[in-house]
């Protein structure tokens, strides 16, 4: 197989996982202590492969422009920070499955603004994922209401 | 009320990770290393949290976390980072067309972790497994 489908199912389970870790470690420890360990480790671990040679090593940090880092401070700020807040304090009152599912709707998002800020326009498949997107939604938020 | 609090919050974090993308891409027109784009977002948002953390007295509470807590946290941690670095290996190695719909499957391991390890506090009926297999379909289409 592939080296590029391995390393991405190898993503998925571990990204399918590390809720169901973290919900367990919720249990035990406060929500913010649990997310300030989690960014700990995804830091060191990403400093690491710097370190070991990923890239052009740490000085490459001082070519980087102004702008640039402004682009990642926010999606940083945006993902890292409240969207993993939200995510993880979501665990505390609904299904890690439910939690996950209704997160991992987030490229729909991305269409969306991608149409009314860009201007773009979508094909018939990306239409009918977006249906079948939030009918999945709508189903999972509806789960126990009845 | 509070599971009305928590699908807002599902929904809030969805907006967030479908809005930090276009930053992201935006910082990546540079022609940057992905790598570096990842650490300073990882290091600003590590940063705030750290700040949240002690000034708002949560810091105090550190002696009250328990060992499995910890341990627990710090595997998700691992997995967070695998997921993180696995997918940069992929991207620079496959195309994005067939990388990023294989990676957009990962409810479906929530779901089957979920269902082996969570028994007793998970509620997994239909409309969880249809509502998530929608949801990786029909992403996986809009991608």
């Amino acid at each position: 197989m592939n080296h590029s489908i391995l390393l991405s199912i190898l993503c998925a389970i571990a990204w399918g996982v590390q809720s169901i870790f973290l919900k367990m470690a919720m249990r035990d420890i406060p929500l913010y202590t649990a997310i300030l360990i989690t960014l700990i480790i995804n830091f060191l671990a990403l400093v690491f492969l710097i370190g070991i040679g990923v890239g052009e090593g740490f000085s490459e940090f001082y070519n980087i422009s102004g702008s640039v880092y402004f682009y990642f401070m926010v999606a940083g700020f945006l993902n890292y920070f409240l969207g993993r807040t939200f995510y993880y304090s979501s665990f505390r009152f609904i299904g890690v499955t439910q939690s996950t599912s209704i997160s991992s709707a987030y490229p729909i998002i991305s269409v969306v603004f991608a149409i009314t800020v860009l201007g773009e326009k979508l094909d018939l498949h990306q239409l009918i994922g977006i249906g079948l997107t939030l009918s999945g939604v709508y189903l999972l938020m509806m789960r126990g209401k009845r | 009320m509070s599971r009305w609090r928590g699908q807002m919050e599902a929904v809030l974090s969805s907006i967030c990770f479908g809005i930090a993308p276009i930053f992201a891409k935006k910082g990546l027109m540079s022609g940057l290393n992905p790598f570096y784009g990842a650490t300073i977002a990882n290091a600003t948002a590590l940063a705030i949290m750290i700040f949240f953390f002690f000034f708002s007295g949560r810091g105090m509470r550190l002696e009250s976390v328990k060992r499995n807590g910890l341990f627990l946290a710090i595997l998700s941690g691992i997995c967070n980072s695998i997921a993180l670095i696995s997918i940069f290996g992929a991207l620079s190695i496959g195309k994005v067309a067939l990388v990023v719909p294989i990676s957009c499957i990962y409810p479906l391991f929530t779901l089957l972790g979920a269902y082996l390890f969570m028994k007793e506090s998970e509620v997994i009926d239909h409309f969880t497994v249809m509502g998530t297999f929608l949801i990786v379909i029909g992403v996986i289409l809009t991608t």
